[in-house]
Parts: structure tokens; sequence; C-alpha cells
């Protein structure tokens, strides 16, 4: 009893160790994939004063739908309508997992360090070639694979500009979106650098903002639709002047000599001629007439919007175009929503400084403006009758696939989503996965097998053999000899002793036949048939 | 237990979901969801086994070749039902299902019973044992199978066939041998009444006279007349040479046969019998009479299996000392591979005992089952009937059994040695 006590104990204790054992190495596994991050932040489903709830807002509010991406931009290539999508990437925080893949020249990669392996990167450029806009807002992340496949690169270094906001600190940046840089007057933007958008006010000819078009038009704001933002006292009243503020920005390249994806790429806003970038990180600006040791910083003028288009006119109807800022924060809550975020009454998003003392307001900017036009133009109807309105499959995809997750299950199921996608989107998974499949049939037919039918066999098969190696030495003529002299001497009733004392004459008058008596006593070499009829002649004699 | 249907079923869902999310096909992935939904909804409605199970045997023991008749009683005492459940009786392969079937597919609601009722023959003595009952429950589209048993198990003892046996062929060269119990005027153990006598502690409350009782005021108790039996040896070899043969007709069947025919014969007769096996170990049962030897006897018979190689004479060495003067020995043995039987035969006859050697021709079972050459046959057989010859010398009866020969014909040639 306690020895069974004890072995059940063991059984126990063993199968304790073994799932210890599992979970541990489940846990070593996950801890490499999953990054469970406190600082979860620039996501549209988040409304913490850093992510961009308000954004999305509004866009739900101009009847369009959004979606999120938790898994991988691979999803795009299963978009219906990319003419009527808008792809958001704000902010690349996580690098993708390396898993092994086909690169463009078919050959086995693993991806690693790009924030996206080239099947997404294939996935978004295909999406944007077939008519889809992009917006990549992306500071120091992971962005850099995407405006490589459009020849812009992100310089990855922190950028300072002479127009910083003064009552912030010089993180906070002015960007207008215009041909020229605007300059400051004081604590404030010179409004007589302030110049328009280029394109969207029509001044370049074509590609007109829609929303432009309907300027001075009188109309109700329920019909004003996406440009609702623009409408006032009664009308719609257009104006192209952006004055965006960014936050900790890099700056953006161009790369010589790469064509990109789309063959018309436009500069949409530059810095000031003064502008610097603190290329080695220590925090202090060395500039000089070369870049050396000494003076290891970068100063001049930088690009912080660029614009890549398949047509010069940028329409979304004539084809797709991806436009790429360099900031990461540009439409986070606290600046997007400045008012919602300033408000000391009703502070939307938390306690600041400005609700509580007044100090480090955001100040008044086009943001919201800015991004309202983008939508606007990528997603308004080009249908008569309909102007103004979304299109009928409007949609705006928030990529939050590299947005760490403060919760473990969260970023588990986004681990677990992206592998799922991967393995049905990625071609080398897909062998692998067919493979898979295979084998797990092959796998089902060869080894499940179910219960045999139960049937009851009779059987009493049994057969006892005997020594089968005696039979040769059975038909031996030296044991037939003596297997005959032993009848003799029973047929006799001699006893061992006196048989052996018995003379050979008196033998052979004994068995009385010259055959078996030659046998007897003379050993000679018998053939088979000579033997037979030895022992057919042994046989039939004494019967008589 | 998943079936092989429901793993199919499984994988086959889960690769059109794969392919089907692969290719983009919304169709193809819902009916892969369907395939799941359907094996995890399956997976609520199961079966079970819950059940009691009492089973009924004609007879706790028979004789080989005898019909058994079993019946098995199912029932559900759980609260819900069997769904589909398939009950099988485990029962030794050595048995032949002669009619019905010892399984059955139910489907019991809550306290509902089924009889399973099948018939078995038992071809082969020894000793055996009948369950434990098999369950098998499925669930309603057969993807789901679980298996359990109940362990209920009813032993059973086949007894060897008892053939019939003529007097005449028993018959000794001794007067008054093998003649059967003869009342002496003696007191003991018997059958007669003796005489009557006042009860002494000890004496079994069973002999008390009541009415002697009732009339006298004293306690009387029977005393039975003594009866003479004859002392009966069998000798039984069941060494591993004895095994040679088909599973119905070897030395050892044989011989187990004829020493339960012969036992059951003097039994009958109110002889006493002994029964001595030997194989690797030698296992004795004392001369005794009545029901409760023969069932011994059969018992002991029915367990009986092949092994060893003791030779006769230790046996006889053995036993001798406690044989009864001049009582008759059989010993049933093919002779063969032991070298010390004439002088053991020689031996007992020596003590005065009238010997009977029953040999069961173990080159003739071997041939059954092995292709001997004829010359060594021939030779063989040559061998064997010096050995037999050399017994009969030694002042034995011996009897040369065949294969194909009855019990009563085999004794019949006990005058031809």
């Amino acid at each position: 009893m306690l020895d069974e006590l004890n072995l059940n104990y063991r059984r126990i204790g063993l199968q304790a160790a073994f799932w210890s054992v599992m979970m541990i190495l489940l846990l070593s596994i996950l801890v490499n994939f999953v990054n469970i991050s406190n600082t979860n932040q620039l996501s549209a489903y988040d409304n913490d004063w850093n992510d961009m709830s308000a954004f999305r807002q509004d866009i739900k509010d101009l009847g369009i739908q959004t979606n999120s991406l938790v898994s991988s931009p691979l999803l795009l290539a299963d978009i219906e309508d990319p003419r009527n999508t808008t792809y958001i990437l704000a902010g690349v925080e996580r690098d993708t997992l390396s898993l092994p893949q086909f690169d463009s020249d078919g050959f086995i990669t693993i991806a690693s360090e790009d924030g996206y392996s080239p099947s997404e990167i294939d996935a978004i450029v295909e999406f944007v070639d077939a008519g889809g806009t992009a917006l990549v807002l992306d500071d120091y992340g992971f962005a850099g694979s995407i405006a490589q496949a459009y020849g812009v690169r992100y310089t990855g270094y922190q950028l300072f500009d002479t127009t910083y906001v003064q009552e912030l600190d010089y993180n906070y940046i002015w960007m207008c979106i215009q041909a020229t840089p605007c300059g400051m007057n004081g604590t404030s933007i010179d409004p007589t650098t302030i110049s328009v958008h280029e394109r969207w006010s029509g001044a370049s000819g074509e590609g007109a903002h829609p929303c432009s078009l309907m300027n001075g038009q009188s109309m109700p704001l329920e019909d004003a639709g996406l440009c609702a933002h623009h409408w006032n006292n009664g009308e719609i009243e257009y104006n192209a002047t952006y004055q965006m503020l960014l936050n900790n920005i890099t700056a953006l390249e161009l790369i010589p000599g790469v064509n990109g994806a789309l063959s018309e790429v436009s500069i949409l806003a530059v810095t000031s001629n003064e502008a610097t970038v603190d290329v080695n990180g220590d925090g202090e600006i060395w500039v000089g007439n070369e870049v050396n040791s000494e003076t290891p910083d970068l100063w001049g003028q930088f690009n912080l919007t660029v614009e890549a288009c398949a047509r010069k006119s940028c329409d979304p109807n004539e084809g797709g175009r991806i436009v790429f800022i360099a900031d990461g924060s540009a439409l986070i809550n606290a600046i997007y929503d400045y008012e919602g975020f300033n408000d000391p009454n009703n502070p939307l998003y938390g306690t600041n400084n400005c609700v509580t003392n007044n100090t480090k307001c955001i100040p008044e900017n086009d943001n919201r403006k800015w991004a309202l036009d983008f939508i606007a133009e990528a997603l308004m109807s080009s249908k008569i009758g309909e102007e103004g309105q979304p299109s009928e499959n409007a949609m705006v995809i928030f990529d939050e696939s590299r947005h760490p997750q403060n919760a473990l299950l969260a970023d588990s199921y986004n681990t677990v989503y992206f592998l799922l996608v991967y393995f049905t989107g990625e071609g080398l998974a897909m062998l692998l996965l067919f493979l898979g499949l295979f084998i797990a049939f092959e796998a089902v037919l060869i080894k499940k097998r179910d219960p045999e039918p139960w049937r009851h066999v009779f059987s009493i098969i049994y057969y006892g053999f005997g020594d089968a190696n005696r039979y040769t030495y059975y038909a031996k003529t030296d044991k037939i000899r003596q297997v005959f002299l032993s009848k003799v001497r029973n047929q006799n009733g001699l006893s061992r002793e006196e048989f052996h004392a018995m003379p050979a004459r008196e033998l052979v008058s004994l068995i009385n036949d010259p055959v078996l008596a030659k046998f007897a006593i003379e050993p000679s070499k018998y053939s088979l048939e000579q033997t037979v009829a030895v022992v057919k002649r042994i046989k039939a004699w004494g019967r008589t | 237990m998943w079936t092989r249907k429901a793993s199919f079923t499984f994988t086959g869902g889960i690769a059109l979901i794969l392919i089907g999310m692969m290719i983009a096909n919304l169709q193809m992935m819902i009916l892969g969801l369907t395939f799941i939904a359907f094996i995890v909804v399956n997976s609520w409605i199961s079966g079970h086994g819950d059940v009691e199970v009492q089973r009924t045997l004609s007879a706790d023991n028979l004789y080989k070749g005898d019909d058994l008749y079993v019946e098995l009683l199912v029932t559900n005492r759980s609260n819900r039902n069997t769904q589909l459940l398939e009950v099988y009786d485990n029962i030794p392969h050595e048995m032949k299902l002669r009619s019905g079937l010892n399984q059955m597919r139910l489907n019991l609601k809550p306290g509902e019973s089924a009889r399973i009722r099948y018939v078995l023959r038992c071809p082969l003595r020894g000793h055996f044992s009948i369950g434990p009952v098999s369950l098998r429950s499925r669930n309603t589209f057969n993807l789901g199978v679980e298996e359990m048993y109940v362990d209920h198990h009813s032993d059973i003892v086949i007894f060897p066939q008892i053939k019939e046996v003529e007097e005449a062929f028993l018959r000794s060269r001794t007067p008054k041998m093998y003649t059967g119990a003869t009342t002496l005027r003696t007191p003991g153990q018997g059958s007669e009444f003796y005489s009557l006598r006042e009860y002494v502690p000890g004496d079994p409350f069973k002999n008390i006279n009541w009415k002697a009782f009732a009339r006298t005021g004293d306690l009387m108790v029977n005393e039975k007349c003594r009866d003479a039996v004859t002392d009966l040896y069998i000798l039984l070899d069941s060494r591993d040479i004895a095994r040679i043969g088909t599973v119905l007709k070897n030395p050892l069947e044989m011989g187990t046969v004829s020493a339960a025919s012969l036992a059951a014969f003097f039994l009958k007769r109110r002889d006493s019998v002994a029964l001595a096996i030997f194989d690797d170990n030698l296992s004795y049962l004392p001369p005794d009479t009545g029901d409760k030897q023969y069932f011994k006897i059969l018992s002991a018979l029915a367990g009986v299996a092949p092994k060893g190689t003791m030779p006769l004479q230790a046996v006889t060495n053995s036993l001798s000392g406690r044989f009864s003067r001049g009582s008759p020995v059989f010993i049933i043995s093919s002779c063969e591979g032991d070298g010390t039987v004439p002088a053991a035969v020689r031996d007992l006859v020596g003590r005065g005992h009238e010997v009977t050697v029953l040999s069961p021709s173990s080159i003739d079972f071997e041939r059954l089952v092995s292709r001997i050459p004829r010359m060594s046959y021939e030779v063989l057989k040559l061998e064997r009937q010096n050995r037999l010859t050399t017994l009969a010398g030694s002042g034995a009866m011996v009897i040369d059994w065949m294969p194909d020969m009855d019990l009563s014909q085999a004794l019949m040639q006990v005058r031809g040695y």
C-alpha cells in the first residue's frame, strides 16, 4: 500500500517535472518572439495622448470603414478594391520575425533587421501598384525597407530646425507643406513665408485637391462629406496651406540613382536651410564645411515629406501613391486633436502640463486638416453626383502589426496570426505548408487505424514436433543392426550378458535367415535398396 | 479516441481553411470551418460504458467436447443513454462459438437491460476463464471511440473426456482383483449397517441414531461395515516428450483421457484410486474413493501440461513404498526417451504389483505432424516394439495404443502380450 502511494507520488512528480520543462521551453520560445512593451503607442485603437484614436474616429465619422492589420501586410494582397483603400503605417517599432522566404531572385533568405520581409514589401508595392494609397509615418523605426522600395531613405538621425515651437522645445518642429520652407518671425511662423500645397492648390495645373474643386460651393454640412472640415458658414472654404507640427523627427533622402517602384517622386515639404542633423547622436551639433570627426553632424535643408505617385497628376483614379513623412507621431492625439489635449475643462487624453499649469500646450496646427485632406483625396467618390462623399468601398487600414502590445495574450495572438498569414501568404511557407498538409494526410492514412472489429477466433492449432535429426540416424545400417540384434535378444528371452557371450554360430542359427545373419555378423556397406530389403526382412522376422 | 474518419475530417478541415486562406477562397474556408465545427459538436455528444455486467454459466465444470451455455446481462446503471455501445465478451480462443454471438451493439436507456446468449463448445481440457467484458462506445457519427472493459471473469474447468471401459478388458490374472468393493463383517468406513453403539465424544453428529436416542434416552451412533476396496495406482507420464502430435491427438491428451476413464471406472465400483503425474515434478493424489476423489483426479488431469524429463524409476522409487501390496498399477506413458522404464516396471512387478503399461505410440503421433522417412519410421517402430517386448518380458501387461484406436480397443490388446 505504502509502495503504491510512493509510486503515485513519484509519477505525479515526474509529470510535474516534465510539464515544467515543457513550459520553460515554450516560454523561452515565446520570449524570443513576443515583445511585451510598456510603451504601447501610435495605435489607432488606443486613446492615450500618444495614440491615434482621434484620427481613426474622424475617419469613422466620415462614414469610412476602418480596419486594423495585426498580422502582416501580406494580407494587402487580398484587398478587393485597392483603389478605394488607404493603408496607414505609423511607427514601425518592431522588426519582423526572421523566417525563411523567397527573395526577388527566387533564393531562400531569412529577413532580419528590415522591419518588413521582402514578401511584405512586395505586398505593399503591389497594393500601391494596384491603385492603393499608402501613408508611412516613421522616424527611427523599421520603415526604411518600404521607403527603399521607392528610392527614399529614412536617415534615422534626429533633425533640428530653427522652425521649432519655442514654448515647447526644440523637438517640436513646424513643417509647411509647400515647395519652399516657411520661416519664423519671433516665436511664430512668419505669415509671409507661408505658401500653399503646390499640387493640391491647383498651382501646378493638375492634381488639385477634390475639396478645392468644391471651394465656394454652398451646401449644408451633411453634404460636405469628406470636405466637412473645410465647411464654414454654409459653404466650402478650401485653403491649401498646411503648417504641420512634428515631434522628434528625422530626415528623408532620395537615394541617388535608384528608381523606385513609382516613377513620379516629389518632395512635398522641406526644412529650413539652417536645419541640422545630429549624426553621432551625442545631443550636440558640430557642423563644418565638411564632415569629419571634429564636425560629424550635417546642416542644410532636408526633406520631411516625400510623395511617390504612378502619374504626375497623382490622381488616385490613374494609379496608386505613397507618402512618407519623417515623423511617426504626426497624427498622435496630442497634436492631431490639440484642442482636446489642451482643454482644461475636459481633457480627453489625461492630465498634462497644459491642463494643470497652462504650460507646454500644443499650438494650433494643420495636422488634422492635412490628414483629412489626404484621406479625402484618396477615398472621395469620383462618380457624378457623389461629389464630396466617400466611395462605396472606402476603407482605411491601420497597420498594427509592428506595434508591441502590452498584454501577453494580445502579442501572442498577433504573433500567431502573423505566422498564419506567413504560412498562407509567403511562397516558401506555402510550399512548406503544402508539404506539412501532405505529410499530415499521409500520417493519418498510414498511422491512424480504426479499432478492429471484435471477432472471436477459434484457434487450437498446435503441432508437437519430435526431433527430426534422429530420422537420418535411424536410417543408418549400424542402428538398424542394433535394433535387429535387440529384437533377436528379446525374442529369445536372453539377457544382455547371455547375448553378448553367445558364439556367432549360435547367433546364426537363432536368426535362421542367411541374409539377416550375414547382415548381423558381417558389417559391410549396403545400398539403399538393400537396406530397405533388409528392414522389411527384419520386420517379418520372428512372426512365425 | 478519434476514429480515422474524424482524423480525416479534422485534417481536411484544417487543410481547407489554410488552402482557402492561401487562395483567398471564402467558401473553402467556410467548408473547412464546417468540418471542424462538426467534429467539435460531435465531441460533445458521446456515449459511455457505465454499465453493470453479470454473466451466468450453465456449469462451472464440463467434460471435454461438452457445450457451455453463457448468458450475459448488461444493465445501464447511469442516468443517460449509452449511445452506440459495443459489448464483447472475451472468450478463450480454445473454445468454439457454437451458436449465438458473444457480442452485441446496444443503445441502452437509463436502467435498461439487455441479454447476450451464446453457446460455446469446449474441445480442449484445461482451466479457462471467460472475461473480461470489453466495451466500446461510439458517438453518433462514429467520429470518436472509447474503449474500456468490465473486469468480470468466470472460471471454468474442462475435464478430460470419460470413455466407457468394459470390465472384461480389465480382468486380472489374480483372483478377486478388480472386483470392486466387498463388504467385510468388521466395523469401519463403509456403506452397510453393522451395529449400534454408544456415542463417544468425537463421533460425527450425522452418525447419531435419533430414533434409538428417543427410545433409550442415551446417545447411540450407527456403525457401518468396512468396505474392502482395491487400491488402484495410475502413473501418468506428462513429460515434455508427451506433447508430440496434434492438439487433440498426442500421448498426453490420450493419457489424460485414459487416466480419467480408468479412474471413473474404478471409483464407480467404490475402489480407491491414486493418481501420480510426473513431468518436471511429481504430483501425487493418495488413494481414496468417492466423488470427491473423482473430482480431484479430474481437476488434476484438467491442468496437466507437458514439461520436464522426470524418469519413471524416480517416480516408482518415491512412491512404491506407499503402494498397497499387490495393488494394480497403471503406467500411462509412451516409454520414449526414458531408459529407466524397464527397470522401474521390473521393480514394481517384483514387489508383487499387477503392472499394466498403456503406451500411446508416440512415433505414430509424430507421423501425424511430421513427414518421417519410411525406413526410419520402420526402424523406430521396431525399436519401440523391442522396448514394449522388454516390458512384457518383465511381467507387465503392455498395450501399444495407436492414435486411431479407442481406449476400449486398446485395452483389449492386453492379451496380446
